[in-house]
């Protein structure tokens, strides 16, 4: 990912805020994929929530049914 | 009073095909939550075919709304200087109603949507995908302004014409 080279002004609170919204969007498409990609090499949800660092519960619940690959380990 | 219960009837049964809809266009964003842009996705699909005459009304390509949300993203990313990278947009459930059949929980601009469809009521006779465009078009922020105006839409125009097609 490049590098970020051109930050949002102060005074164009509508731009950097955009920014952020995009910034969580892709957030969640990376960690699904990453998610998907760790129960397809035979992760559990344990090893991936501790890698997260979140619980289990917490992991499964947010992500169980929007990831690809899903064994509910 | 028997044309005002029916009306209310089919307000309530659309009220329903619009929720179950804009969960539908959530999920196929992998979004746990439908927001105001799902809840426009899923106006657009109602059979009454108003909110579509809304946007072809301000020279809209209403089928390009979709492509616009995920344009809207990719814009914002740019402006702070990172090139969107190639990650999938899209959810593996595509299933409506998955929810269990519990609480219809929807994202804060979702919920706003549905409050002030619950605060128009009375002005539905019935309800109908216009009304649900002029709620989205009259919102100054978020993913689904951002989106009406990566296609180049002018909100207030489109609201005019969504109430217009209500209307008629």
């Amino acid at each position: 990912m490049d590098e970020l080279s051109v930050l949002p002004a102060p005074d164009e609170p509508d731009k950097a805020l955009a920014a952020v919204v995009a910034l969580r969007d892709l957030a969640d498409r990376l960690e699904r994929q990453a998610v998907a990609s760790a129960l397809r090499q035979g992760w559990s949800w344990a090893r991936i929530a501790q890698a997260l660092g979140v619980t289990k519960q917490a992991a499964h619940k947010r992500l169980s049914g929007t990831v690809a690959g899903d064994d509910h380990r | 009073m028997f044309g005002g219960i029916r009306k209310r009837l089919e307000s309530m049964r659309t009220i329903r095909t619009l929720c179950q809809q804009a969960e539908l266009h959530a999920r196929r964003e992998a979004k746990q939550e439908p927001g105001a842009e799902h809840f426009l996705l899923a106006a657009l699909d109602l059979p009454d075919g108003t909110a579509r005459v809304a946007f072809a009304q301000v020279g809209a390509n209403a089928a390009s709304f979709g492509d616009a949300i995920a344009r809207q993203y990719d814009e914002a990313l740019r402006h702070i200087g990172i090139e969107p990278p190639t990650v999938s947009r899209r959810g593996p459930r595509q299933d409506a109603g998955g929810a269990g059949g519990g609480l219809y929980h929807a994202a804060a601009s979702g919920k706003q949507v549905m409050q002030a469809l619950a605060a128009s009521h009375k002005d539905h006779a019935p309800l109908l995908g216009a009304h649900v465009v002029a709620v989205v078009a009259d919102m100054e922020h978020g993913v689904a302004a951002r989106a009406l105006e990566a296609m180049g839409v002018d909100r207030g125009a489109l609201k005019r014409a969504a109430e217009d097609a209500a209307r008629a």
